[in-house]
């Protein structure tokens, strides 16, 4: 099965000389773990998204599209990235899903993707 | 062959055809349908002829019925008209062959108890899909509304099979969160049968199913002391149960039972599962509250209860499972063993309980027996205010009453 695994994480946690340096410990652990993922090959795609303030959103409403500059929903956690992956059941992308590195305060959602 | 033989012969058999048609339809709603549907067709054939192994026979009924009916829908898929039976697909071949029944009632309790799922919804579907108890029973057991119990329990098997939680028994190195989840379950479920037989009559609740439950669990996996700790803890407790209620439908607490009214085949059991448990010198918080009631159990023999043993079981569990709750219950037997101004001493260090009842009960019982009866007054005054259910609203009174 296919599973999407999005990468919550509040933005700030970054900010400042430790968060930079904190950063740089977690993108370090994220390419160890996509090329682990790659060489067994249940790594279907994935990256790190800019930060929300780049986020424009399209809202339809009664038939009319309007731009938003911003991501959709106001949180403290915002959407910073994204793995896609196959294996075999929940039990595997969840063990897949412990492994992905988040700054304190993270929160990494596992979705399968729908099969039609 | 009476209407009960035949109910008692379903439901025994329930858990292991339950189990052995989702494992081989990978589908829980299918595999309960097609368990319904053979209990149907038992109904007509059994008594002509009593099968010589019930489980056995409802398997094979069930996958046959469940097999036709994912042909049939097959077939109309492609809407093809009197085309002919399809030719017997490999899994029939293998029925003509009298495959016996596999057993996957472990894998099924590990399925309903998955973290993944909501721990509510894992107690409620475990009862629902191993037991077989009716969605309208678990709404009246867990305090929701019927359509609720039931978006539940439709939410966490759509769950299951939409997510891909997959149909097995976890590899060991998973077991110390998997199996917590099962026992946890367990322990959220008995704890609704508790209350709910606390009442009493006709809304007696589903203990029985728990007592099966944690025992077939135990039998499963024989070598985890924690589970043993679960089915003994059940036990002791179900042990109890006829002597819970006095003549008028009043609580009677556990030191004050009438013990000839105690089943001493549950105490012997629970005994021997937790002697079992001992043997593997890892302890853990269920085989200490099996301990502390089978502490209670003990004064079957003895005659008195041995607060001051069940004192110290409550400061292991207060390590084990820093809780309010373990705290007021640990003040209760230190109240008993070393008198009613250490209890009340220790109940004061616990915070925020003030609206669950026993914090409330303790309290009261602590302050009369200390001889301040204003306070006990008071505290009895706010235990009634908390909507206790009818047998422990009589057991209030009455003490309020005994103040004077």
């Amino acid at each position: 099965m296919q599973y999407m695994i999005l990468i919550y994480e509040p933005e700030d946690a970054y900010a400042g000389e430790a968060g930079q340096a904190a950063l740089q410990d977690i993108v370090a652990k994220h390419m160890a773990l996509a090329a682990d993922l790659r060489a067994k090959g249940w790594m279907k795609d994935g990256s790190g998204l800019q930060d929300s303030s780049t986020a424009t959103t399209i809202i339809t409403k009664g038939g009319q599209q309007t731009l938003h500059d911003g991501p959709f929903a106001e949180t403290r956690e915002h959407l910073g990235g994204y793995y896609l992956i196959e294996v075999a059941d929940l039990d595997a992308a969840l063990s897949v899903a412990r492994r992905v590195p988040v700054i304190d305060g993270g929160k990494v959602e596992v979705r399968p993707l729908a099969v039609y | 062959m009476s209407p009960q033989w035949f109910g008692q012969q379903i439901s025994a058999a329930r858990p292991r055809v339950v189990a052995a048609l989702a494992g081989r339809l990978r589908d829980l709603d299918l595999a309960e349908d097609a368990f319904a549907d053979a209990s149907a067709a038992a109904l007509v054939a059994w008594p002509n002829q009593a099968p010589r192994d019930p489980a056995a026979w409802l398997w094979r009924a069930g996958l046959r019925k469940a097999l036709d009916a994912k042909r049939r829908s097959a077939v109309r898929e492609r809407a093809v008209l009197d085309e002919p039976a399809p030719p017997p697909t490999p899994e029939e071949a293998l029925m003509a062959a009298d495959e016996p029944i596999p057993d996957e009632r472990l894998k099924l309790i590990f399925v309903c108890c998955h973290p993944a799922l909501a721990p509510d919804s894992r107690a409620a579907l475990t009862l629902k899909v191993v037991c077989g108890l009716s969605t309208k029973r678990l709404a009246r057991a867990f305090f929701v509304a019927e359509p609720a119990m039931l978006q539940r329990i439709t939410r966490a098997k759509k769950k299951i099979a939409g997510a891909g939680v997959p149909f097995e028994v976890p590899g060991r190195q998973a077991w110390p969160e998997r199996l917590e989840a099962v026992l946890t379950t367990l322990e959220i479920a008995y704890a609704q049968a508790y209350e709910d037989a606390a009442l009493a009559g006709e809304s007696a609740g589903f203990a029985a199913e728990v007592l099966r439950l944690s025992g077939l669990l135990a039998e499963l996996t024989p070598d985890e002391p924690e589970v043993l700790g679960l089915a003994a803890l059940v036990r002791f407790a179900e042990a109890r149960r006829p002597a819970r209620l006095d003549d008028l439908g009043a609580m009677v607490p556990p030191e004050q039972q009438d013990v000839g009214l105690w089943r001493r085949d549950l105490i012997a059991e629970g005994a021997r599962l937790l002697e079992r448990a001992a043997g593997f010198a890892r302890s853990g918080p269920r085989q200490i509250l099996a301990a502390i009631h089978g502490a209670h159990c003990t004064r079957a023999e003895t005659g008195a209860t041995d607060w001051a043993a069940i004192a110290a079981l409550y400061d292991v569990l207060a390590y084990l499972r820093p809780h309010a709750a373990t705290a007021v219950n640990r003040a209760v037997a230190i109240g008993e063993a070393r008198g009613p101004e250490a209890g009340l001493a220790e109940l004061a260090n616990v915070e925020g309980m003030e609206t669950w009842l026993p914090y409330q009960t303790a309290l009261a019982a602590l302050s009369a027996r200390a001889g301040r009866k204003p306070q006990a007054a008071a505290a009895y005054a706010a235990a009634l205010a908390l909507s206790p259910a009818p047998a422990e609203r009589l057991y209030l009174e009455a003490r309020r009453r005994e103040l004077g």
